[in-house]
């Protein structure tokens, strides 16, 4: 068992568009991408309930196996224009993704 | 039709006004470009500009870039291909026209341009509409309507359109030295020239994807630096041309991944690039070459819109809380805070969420986060607090954040020992106007019969002669 920030190499969010956070993993280790690729921890499911959004909300998430890296791309339930944002950029909507548990 | 074997671009920066380094772009030309590009519009820093019609970067920037894009274009005798003005509406280009004008006197440059102009007439879209042209929004957020209405347009302050590279390449064959456009899908301004002389669409999109955001796909990246492109009829290569930096597989594909919603695909208005199939490999220490990426056509052409209108006035105070009980009853401070002011302003005749909004946001307790927070609650010991209103007049959110921060500041509250003030303000005034607030509520696509149909060109001469005449 081990925290996904402990074996990450790069974890960020951001953007993609105002209404769309992607959020983007990179490892530096072959074995450590596939820990997590195949420890099926990342779920629309699990993204659906960390982001409180509906799971449809959850457009994608993909395992680029040639760069080792993983993104996950949601419909953001308060959009970057809105009086209410808080991140107009997106740029700390990280962390809940980098304190995943990832069992084998 | 001239057969060229291979065709050579360079994207010069990320963005024009983010600045480059003068050697990249020496260095640049002695591998013989056929274009200089560089993109200029966005909607990334929010719907702000396009609404105030004003410019997220600076005119002595912008100004920089584009004095050494084109004069270098102009002694090479290539087309500069260039989307300026941020948010891409007329007014914003009307602005970089005035900075070429001075470039164009400052260093003795007869110039011939295409302009194109990104904005979208009103009468045109409602036009459209009326006449049952398809429309869809793109992104499923509940504040847009399925389809397009005529209130959305008239709502709209300006509205914009993302133009393909058709009207790009009709500005090309206009005579001219080169193209500026409004707003404009980036990969536009690259694949324009490409495609004018006939190369393969997957990996001429594919290209023009690595080279958009110059540097930023290369090996330390950089968002203030250029990328180079040599397309062939099979593939194509790319390499910054600064010594600093490489080109790796890695640094190339991982490119791919940003700020995109899909690694694999890039929707274009006939079709999708889809790069899942590429073959990347490493030709020397900084080049990699690419082959394989596809264009998938769609048989139908969407362009599409962003619009937005004004929401309000925001007037806000910022003020830190150093003492313990205060912190430690914040949400019993603010709700009582913010009931005495809803009572006064109901009073006043203003209606909470018509006519106001108040949001206390506070940092040092889920400030950053919201409820997506994973550990929320109180731990500092000291928070900062800012008072946020929107309202339908400036004076309106000037009154209502004023007297919300005055009875904070004299709160009255179980337990107070701090009889003197409940908050420390770091600037006096405390209270600053932010001005209008916008919202996109235009963010659609609209299918097109013909791609050149929206996107006025006109031909301007520099130095203008009548500058008045042609600025209007």
């Amino acid at each position: 068992m081990v925290k996904l920030k402990d074996i990450v190499k790069i974890v960020r969010s951001k953007n993609a568009g105002p209404f769309k956070l992607t959020i983007d993993l990179f490892f530096d280790d072959k074995d450590k991408y596939l820990l997590v690729k195949n420890s099926k921890t990342i779920t629309k499911r699990k993204i659906a309930k960390i982001y409180r959004i509906p799971e449809e909300n959850v457009e994608g998430i993909f395992f680029v196996d040639n760069v080792l890296g993983i993104k996950i791309t949601i419909i953001k339930k308060t959009a970057s224009d809105e009086i209410y944002a808080t991140d107009v950029y997106g740029a700390q909507q990280h962390i809940p993704i980098m304190d995943l548990t990832i069992q084998p | 039709m001239f057969i060229l074997d291979e065709i050579r671009i360079y994207d010069a920066t990320t963005h024009v006004g983010y600045g480059f380094p003068k050697e990249s772009l020496e260095q640049a030309l002695k591998w013989e470009p056929h274009a200089i590009v560089a993109q200029g519009t966005s909607t990334d820093p929010g719907p702000f500009y396009l609404g105030s019609g004003t410019s997220y970067t600076e005119d002595a920037n912008v100004k920089r870039d584009l004095k050494l894009i084109i004069s270098s274009a102009k002694s090479l005798g290539i087309p500069f291909i260039c989307s300026v003005g941020g948010a891409g509406a007329d007014i914003h280009v009307e602005k970089v026209l005035k900075l070429v004008d001075e470039i164009s006197r400052e260093e003795n440059l007869k110039l011939r341009i295409a302009v194109v102009s990104g904005e979208i007439d009103k009468h045109w879209l409602k036009g459209k509409i009326t006449s049952g042209v398809l429309t869809r929004k793109l992104v499923n957020v509940e504040r847009f309507n399925e389809t397009l209405t005529i209130k959305d347009v008239d709502d709209s302050i300006r509205i914009v359109a993302q133009m393909g590279y058709e009207p790009i390449v009709k500005a090309l064959d206009m005579g001219v030295d080169g193209v500026l456009t409004g707003r404009a899908l980036d990969l536009s301004l690259i694949a324009a020239l490409p495609l004018k002389y006939g190369f393969d669409k997957g990996l001429t999109f594919h290209m023009a994807k690595i080279l958009e955001c110059g540097a930023l796909a290369a090996e330390p990246g950089s968002g203030s630096d250029g990328m180079f492109g040599i397309l062939r009829k099979d593939c194509f290569h790319v390499k910054p041309p600064s010594p600093l930096r490489r080109c790796t597989i890695a640094s190339v594909a991982a490119h791919s991944f940003y700020e995109r919603d899909n690694p694999y695909m890039e929707n274009l208005p006939d079709g999708y690039l889809d790069v899942a199939s590429a073959n990347y490999t490493q030709l020397d220490e900084k080049t990699v070459t690419i082959s394989g990426s596809k264009f998938i056509p769609s048989g139908e052409y969407w362009i599409k819109l962003e619009g937005v209108k004004l929401v309000g006035y925001r007037t806000i105070c910022i003020a830190g809380v150093r003492d313990p009980t205060i912190i430690s009853k914040i949400d019993e401070i603010i709700d009582g805070v913010k009931n005495l002011g809803f009572k006064v302003f109901k009073d006043a005749g203003l209606r909470l969420n018509e006519d106001y909004t108040v949001v206390f946001r506070v940092y040092g307790k889920d400030g950053v986060m919201g409820e997506t927070e994973p550990k929320r609650g109180l731990k500092a010991k000291e928070i900062c607090i800012i008072i946020d209103v929107v309202a339908k007049e400036q004076n309106i959110a000037n009154s209502i954040c004023a007297f919300l921060r005055s009875s904070f500041l004299h709160f009255g509250f179980e337990g107070r020992k701090t009889t003197a003030g409940n908050l420390a303000f770091p600037f006096s005034p405390s209270d600053i106007p932010v001005g209008p607030v916008y919202i996109f509520n235009i963010w659609h696509k609209i299918r097109l019969e013909n791609p050149y149909e929206p996107f006025k060109i006109r031909v301007i001469e520099f130095p203008a002669k009548m500058v008045r005449e042609v600025y209007g």
